[in-house]
């Protein structure tokens, strides 16, 4: 920063990918090359690699800055950060409801294809309602593209990313705890009894599942008297 | 012989009357004339002891201490897992680098790649031999001890040019010609820094330019001189060390390495460890040039005040100082970023090369005008 006056910045706009992006630039000072800014030049650069010693001294004596975290000691007290990415869950309001429509956005956008979505027509409503909502842990490369394409705000990004089990096929599972329609269409519904009739609950392992018998390309289904290796706690 | 003769050495030499330096060669040499053989022996041994101690003792703490103040430097924590707090990691790396396989790659010249390391870690071992740590803590004590350390920093770069050339591998080469190019470069302004405080002391002998600095240290007595040669010797022995900014012979992110990519397990370790005593190597001279060596800190005339920092032995004050230099290195490696190699050729040609002539000239006005303390 030796040569970079911060005061005289210029600030223009740039079209970037469609969109307008303000670009800050500050003007880079050449040294000077006369005898007398020599010196000026030399007291530049001490005084810039004074302030980045400084940065770095402040962290060293400050052990409170250390982010690293002692993991498996700090098992009970870890706290995610808000943005860490881990496993997909759907949101849930009070009474246990998603916001889920079964508009399949998700599952196009997917890049490796770790969702894979059973929409039917809802018996009570007659409309495209989501049945089994299957996501793949173990492929899932946890880019976020399925959070924020969905136009409802139904899934989320939770911290958990202890995944670590023996058989992968344990990893395959559905997010929905019943099938049905969203959140605001069974608000819309008056009478309680039509309500219940509509949410048709759905176990985490089942469905078309390797789980439950059914192979998927690459992975082969859990055979009849097949023993699943214990989960790793 | 008896037992007490060996015990009254005095390795920690308490008594500030005369800061008379009696080297461990002297001793075996004054033993031998006085026809005491075991006496000899043992002063033999001990010179041994004390160079491979030093070297073993140091690589493990400085490495220890580089890893655990980088971490912190960079938000993290370091080792923590091997003892408390990691304090037996280095125990562990060097267990680990004992037993790995040493890999040789096909086609390299098989001599040269076997010698490079020891040469290197050969370097090392002869500048320990003469940093005088205390009046009776210095293996050896020769007449022109800042030509003899020139030197040797200038074999070290043979070792890493033959390293670099008999692996038979482009980045190695390439960090071996680097090194060749920086060290012989820096070399220049290393020794302009050095013989300003020649000029100052008025002798080669290291300790001479210890003795000389009874008075005050030569940083505060030649003044801006003194700064300047300072300066100049610490960018020029960072340089020399391989150190970031300049440790573009290793340059991790573009030569995978430089010239020790090809080495593996102990050999590796070797030059490893030669890097590292090389910095406790260069803190020790920028004390003993420019901060009085193991003579304790003065002021004035204040004899309260001189009287207790005369108590603290001259051996802990040697270890404090170079401490503080060999932190020193390590804050300017973890906050600087490498320089490119044409930056680094014009900051040693165009800029340190220059102001260390003009400042050498200007020593010797000041020592003819006598306008120094
Ligand atoms: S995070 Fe990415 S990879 Fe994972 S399910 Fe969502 S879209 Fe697919
Ligand atoms: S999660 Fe969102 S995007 Fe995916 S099917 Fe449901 S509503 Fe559509």
């Amino acid at each position: 920063m030796a040569f970079i006056n911060l005061k005289k910045t210029e600030t223009t706009t740039m079209q970037f990918g469609g969109f307008n992006v303000e670009v800050v630039e500050a003007p880079r000072g050449a040294p000077s090359d006369t005898l007398i800014g020599m010196i000026g030049n030399i007291q530049k650069v001490f005084v810039s690699l004074l302030k980045g010693m400084k940065v770095t001294l402040s962290y060293l004596v400050r052990p409170s800055t250390v982010v690293t975290q002692q993991y498996p000691e700090n098992r009970e007290t870890l706290q995610m950060f808000d943005r860490f990415r881990a496993r997909l869950a759907f949101k849930y309001n009070e009474q246990g409801e998603h916001n889920c429509t079964g508009c399949k956005v998700c599952e196009i956008a997917c890049p490796n294809a770790s969702i894979i979505i059973d929409a039917r027509k809802g018996g009570i409503t007659k409309k495209v309602e989501i049945d089994r909502y299957t996501w793949r842990w173990d492929i899932c490369t946890f880019c976020n593209a399925c959070v924020m394409v969905c136009p409802h705000d139904a899934l989320e990004m939770t911290g958990d990313f202890e995944s670590a089990v023996y058989d992968r096929r344990l990893l395959i599972y559905n997010l929905n705890t019943y099938g049905g329609p969203p959140a605001k269409v069974l608000k819309k519904m008056e009478d309680p009894e039509q309500k219940k009739e509509s949410m048709i609950a759905r176990d985490v392992y089942s469905g078309p599942i390797p789980m439950t018998g059914t192979a998927i390309p690459g992975i082969f289904a859990l055979a009849k008297n097949e023993e699943i290796p214990d989960d790793v706690e | 012989m008896n037992i007490l003769d060996l015990l009254s050495i005095p390795i920690l030499n308490i008594s500030s009357s005369g800061w008379e330096t009696i080297t461990i060669a002297q001793r075996a040499a004054d033993a031998l004339s006085g026809n005491s053989i075991e006496l000899t022996i043992f002063f033999l041994i001990l010179c041994i002891l004390i160079t491979v101690s030093m070297l073993a003792g140091l690589g493990m703490v400085l490495i220890y201490a580089e890893r655990k103040i980088a971490g912190h430097f960079q938000c993290r924590l370091g080792p923590m897992r091997v003892g408390w707090h990691g304090t037996l990691q280095a125990f562990a790396d060097v267990l680990k680098l004992l037993l790995k396989e040493d890999l040789v790659p096909a086609r390299a010249d098989k001599l040269l790649h076997l010698g490079a390391p020891f040469l290197s870690i050969l370097a090392t071992v002869l500048g320990l031999a003469i940093i005088p740590m205390s009046p009776s803590i210095q293996v050896i004590d020769v007449n022109i001890g800042v030509v003899y350390v020139t030197a040797i920093t200038g074999l070290g770069v043979l070792g890493a040019l033959i390293a670099g050339w008999s692996s038979n591998n482009k980045w190695s080469l390439l960090g071996a010609m680097r090194a060749g190019a920086q060290l012989i470069s820096y070399e220049l302004s290393a020794t302009l820094g050095i013989l300003v405080i020649v000029l100052f002391a008025g002798s080669l002998q290291l300790s001479e330019i210890i003795q000389s600095q009874a008075e005050g240290w030569w940083i505060w007595r030649a003044h801006i001189v003194g700064i300047i040669a300072f300066f100049i010797f610490l960018i020029a022995s960072t340089a020399e060390l391989n150190r970031t900014p300049f440790d573009l012979p290793e340059g991790e992110s573009e030569l995978t390495g430089g010239f020790h990519t090809e080495y593996s397990g102990l050999r590796f370790a070797f030059f490893f460890l030669s890097e590292f005593v090389n910095m406790f190597v260069a803190s020790a001279l920028v004390v003993t040039l420019f901060f009085g060596g193991w003579m304790p800190f003065h002021i004035g005339n204040w004899e309260a005040f001189n009287s207790i920092m005369d108590l603290i032995p001259p051996a802990i004050w040697f270890a404090g100082k170079s401490a503080f230099f060999i932190f020193l290195l390590m804050w300017f490696r973890w906050t600087f970023p490498r320089m490119r190699i044409d930056q680094l050729m014009r900051l040693e040609w165009k800029i340190l090369l220059p102001i260390g002539f003009a400042n050498i000239f200007l020593a010797s006005l000041v020592i003819l005008t006598k306008f120094h303390f």
